[in-house]
């Protein structure tokens, strides 16, 4: 068809419109496939490392050891995978680790740069401290004051997200490390060490059945399954984090950004009713115009979809990198699947082609005579705003034309909410992470330090006040630590969420992120059991302590001892004010009111570039939308223009009259895109609770409203600067000759 | 003189598809009155009056009015110039569609230096009523007559028509022409008039017929009529 030598010369001369509607496509999908890339990447590694290295189904401690021959006997009796892993926590001053003696069936190691041991007197380290801290194999390393050389470093299954403690939220990979040593090695550095028991289940292993079993003869002290374990579960919650980023941004980004789209190409469409007109006269088929103005709007789709494919292949692996960082020095392989690509490309191009195409029937569905006199659309009624007021005519005539063209001025309108939004959103993740800092431990109580000790005590420590600390689970096995404090207790926080005090003698209380894990209120019946014993508890919740950190139940010793079975006077925590002088050896954690804090400022320090780059695609998504609609507005008021320019207007009344009317629209785009922002991360902080069992309070600080409306304000102006040569180009002479025509 | 041209060229394309619009043109016009140009479609007038206007520039030459050169003078001084001294009326009026008729003529008011009484203006031109109304309810020679009035609200010394009755019927054109006879009349106003209807030239001072970017004649009108007289 001859008629499709108009593309090149078209698209050239709507190279501005081509150009960011490509742009914008491929920056909402690029914000998709990288979000996709790493979570896909890092749970597809996720899998296949936990299947070769054999990751644990579980972990439990024993009061009585199980000896070689048990194991062998227990392994063949409920078809199980059972080991004995020893290690030893140590402390050399300026780090402390964790040493290990290798296993043989469970959790093995994967050495990642050097060799495995050879010798007596080498070590491997845990990766991610040995790149923190620049340590490299050759290396020597004082261990239990010894001297050893690191032959190499390691990855384990169950620390690819490094936590020292369970109850950590952040890796901490300054300061500890794990070690291994030969066999030989550790036994005459360490004798039998911390022994702990790694299991994998067979497939027709009744689990309840073993762990009885298990509690009967060897009485069990502790029990960890794997989806409790959240050095392992946050490998793939962290990889369904990105994955849920990937979905909402699919959701919210794309799907406004193509409707904005369509509706640019609508119009575009639309002012060119005039030749549409002209080759339905001349004999042109329905068929045949839809055809080839459907192809026009399918180039943004596949111009962009075709690019962000590119960049997204290109930028995969460094992206995927930034989503690794709360990680061990993992090595997943990031690509973009084939289908995915595929789905990228067409999904935009076919719904710009679709809107095309409907456009045109539309359009060919009017007559002839009013598509050559190019009045199709044009015959909607005047907006008798303002008629008689004795406003400016220019401040009229600003109105008027919002008023008379929402679809332009929703259009615009939906650049600047986007802009705003997305800016928003990277600015609350940011308050609401550091919220968490700030807030958590408020939320704990007055306490200064919290010292969790590895085993019970009965004398009442030095100073402080006395908890009971057990973790306990409901039926789907998600933990909890059930908790007694005595009534008059005055550090940890007692204040229900209906402002009274705890009465802890009388009832049990839950923590309000318990209350969101366990679907629970007060006046609900609460079913646990023991995860040693696995015997079943219930109880009346009576009410819920504002607590979005930690899961717990918390009742009187008295009545957490009737649970337990333990005498009501021991304890295995200390609340205290100040620092304690406590045997270091019986401390297996403290807690200080700088945790939360710290722990938050490096999951930002992680998240920053990923914020970041959030926030900078938002600039280019604001400027490249705003672009391209106040492009269309100028386009299509370039008769009033060069009117006004024939009346002798000069550029700059012009732009204050055409131009400055969008003004209007931007504190609302503004204010309902940091509204949607906020609702957005107030759903994200909801998924959050599921994915990573903390409750981040979704926060946006006046700051960053201010700071989001400053920035959105300048990608507008800036928008608009680019455009002003647009009003200095129009020529006079041709528009009036367009009108006439 | 109030309008002189001398050696007008214009180009349009380049190499052998060249087309000159304006071949040599030499002019001139007095202050105050009516001047009709003439020419069949292609024959340079309309790029004529937008040289005269400040629409477009020379290509060599010089055009003077009121004693300004005009030639060469920069868009920013263009502009101003316009806005001083230039009333357009198109054919196809080139109203504004989203301003009501007081407010075209306003839109006009409000950057002129010296403006005419937009109420008075309406009164002359008999839109006193249809103030209120926008572009597209009125019809085609009501709208030609808010062109006028918006082009004559700035009070400028020259009011430049192109086929301002091209778009109109008979009536319509009439009543048009009486219009502009009045305001040269009662303000004053040099005008010129494109067209290529012969009879208009009937209402003009001096009527100047122009050929393929050259002027083929220029004449005083030796029997000038009202608009009521002529036979469009």
């Amino acid at each position: 068809m001859k008629l499709n030598r108009r593309y090149t010369r078209s698209i050239r001369a709507n190279l501005a419109f081509y150009i960011s509607a490509s742009v914008l496509t491929m920056v909402t999908l690029l914000l998709f496939y990288l979000f996709y890339i790493a979570g896909t990447g890092i749970n597809a590694y996720g899998d296949s490392f936990f299947e070769t290295y054999r990751v644990e189904d579980a972990n439990f401690a024993t009061y009585q050891q199980i000896g070689d021959e048990e194991i062998r006997a227990l392994e063949e009796r409920y078809g199980v995978t059972l080991e004995k892993e020893r290690f030893a926590n140590v402390d050399d001053g300026a780090y402390h680790e964790r040493v290990f003696r290798p296993n043989e069936k469970i959790d093995l190691y994967q050495v990642q740069e050097g060799r495995d041991l050879s010798a007596d007197d080498e070590v491997l380290l845990s990766a991610g401290y040995a790149e923190e801290n620049g340590v490299k194999p050759g290396d020597k390393i004082q261990i239990h004051g010894k001297q050893y050389t690191v032959a190499g470093t390691f990855l384990r299954p169950d620390y690819l997200y490094l936590l020292e403690n369970l109850t950590d939220d952040y890796k901490n990979v300054s300061t500890f490390f794990l070690a291994y040593m030969t066999p030989e090695e550790f036994d005459a550095q360490f004798g039998d060490g911390t022994v702990n028991y790694k299991v994998i289940y067979g497939a027709d292993t009744d689990q309840e059945d073993f762990r009885l079993a298990i509690n009967d003869a060897y009485y069990m002290a502790s029990y960890l399954p794997a989806q409790a374990n959240t050095r392992i579960t946050f490998v793939h919650e962290q990889a369904d984090m990105f994955l849920l980023m990937a979905w909402v941004m699919l959701v919210v980004m794309p799907f406004i950004t193509v409707a904005l789209i369509s509706i640019l190409i609508g119009r575009k469409i639309r002012s060119e009713q005039k030749l549409i007109g002209t080759l339905s006269a001349l004999g042109y088929e329905k068929g045949k115009l839809m055809r080839h103005y459907s192809l026009f709007a399918a180039i943004p789709g596949i111009v962009g979809g075709v690019l962000t494919a590119a960049a997204a292949l290109a930028l995969a692996e460094p992206f995927g990198r930034f989503g690794l960082a709360d990680y061990e020095p993992m090595r997943p392989a990031f690509s973009l699947p084939l289908w995915v690509a595929v789905a990228g490309i067409l999904i935009p191009t076919l719904i710009y082609w679709g809107c095309a195409m409907l456009r045109v029937r539309r359009l060919l569905k009017k007559d002839t005579v009013q598509l050559l006199g190019g009045q199709v659309g044009n015959d909607g009624k005047n907006h008798r705003i303002l008629v008689k007021s004795s406003m400016k005519v220019r401040q009229k005539y600003a109105l008027r034309t919002l008023a008379a063209n929402p679809g332009r001025s929703f259009v615009i309108f939906l650049g600047i909410f986007l802009g705003a939004m997305i800016v928003a959103f990277a600015f609350s993740f940011i308050d609401s992470v550091k919220a968490v800092g700030d807030q958590a431990h408020g939320e704990f109580g007055t306490f200064r330090y919290e010292y969790i000790l590895n085993s019970l005590q009965q004398e009442a420590p030095e100073r402080g006040e006395e908890m009971t600390v057990l973790a306990y689970e409901d039926d789907n096995a998600v933990r909890f630590s059930l908790m007694g404090l005595d009534p008059d207790a005055t550090l940890w926080n007692l204040q229900t969420t209906d402002g009274q005090r705890a009465d802890l003698e009388k009832g049990y209380y839950i923590s309000t992120l318990a209350a969101a894990m366990y679907d629970l209120k007060a006046g609900d019946t609460f079913t646990f059991r023991n995860i040693a014993t696995l015997e079943s508890y219930s109880v009346t919740v009576s009410g819920v302590i504002k607590n979005g950190y930690q899961s717990y139940l918390l009742s009187s010793r008295e009545n957490v001892a009737e649970i337990t079975g333990l005498d009501a006077k021991a304890y295995n925590a200390v609340l205290t004010d100040e620092a304690l002088d406590i045997d270091s050896d019986l401390v297996t954690e403290v807690i200080t009111s700088d945790t939360y804090h710290n722990q938050m400022e490096n999951l930002l320090k992680s998240m920053g570039a990923v914020i970041y780059a959030l926030m900078v695609i938002g600039v280019i998504i604001c400027i490249a939308s705003l672009y391209a609609t106040v492009n269309m507005m100028l386009s299509e008021n370039s008769h009033n223009i060069s009117m006004l320019k024939v009346l002798g207007y000069d550029n700059r009344r012009i732009n204050a009259m055409v131009i400055r009317a969008n003004h209007l629209l931007l504190i609302p785009g503004i204010v309902l895109g940091i509204a949607a922002a906020y609702g957005i991360m107030v759903w994200y902080c909801r998924e959050f609770v599921e994915v990573e069992r903390i409750m981040i309070p979704a926060t946006l600080r006046t700051g960053s409203v201010l700071l989001t409306a400053a920035i959105t304000a300048a990608c507008y102006f800036l928008s608009l600067l680019l455009l002003r040569r647009k009003v200095d180009q129009t020529d006079m002479i041709q528009a009036l000759k367009d009108n006439r025509e | 003189m109030f309008i002189e041209i001398q050696n007008a060229k214009k180009r349009y394309g380049t190499g052998e598809a060249a087309v000159y619009a304006l071949d040599g043109v030499d002019f001139s016009l007095e202050r105050g009155k009516v001047c009709v140009i003439l020419g069949p479609s292609g024959s340079g007038k309309s790029t004529l009056l937008n040289m005269i206007g400040g629409l477009d520039s020379l290509d060599e030459g010089e055009i003077t009015v009121d004693g300004e050169r005009i030639t060469g003078l920069s868009p920013k001084a263009l502009t101003a110039y316009r806005k001083r001294n230039i009333g357009f009326v198109f054919q196809f009026y080139n109203l504004i569609p989203d301003l009501t008729v007081e407010e075209n003529v306003q839109v006009v008011e409000e950057i002129a230096q010296a403006p005419l009484d937009t109420g008075e203006i309406l009164r002359a031109l008999d839109l006193e009523k249809y103030r209120y109304r926008f572009p597209r309810e009125l019809s085609g020679g009501q709208q030609q007559r808010v062109a006028i009035a918006r082009a004559m609200v700035k009070n400028p010394k020259l009011l430049l028509c192109d086929e301002l009755t091209g778009a109109l019927d008979t009536r319509s054109s009439r009543s048009v022409l009486t219009f502009v006879e009045k305001i040269n009349r009662q303000y004053g106003t040099t005008t010129l008039i494109i067209t290529h209807n012969e009879a208009i030239a009937g209402i003009a001072d001096t009527v100047v017929r122009i050929r393929d970017g050259k002027i083929a004649s220029c004449e005083e009108n030796g029997v000038k009529r009202s608009a009521d007289e002529i036979e469009l």
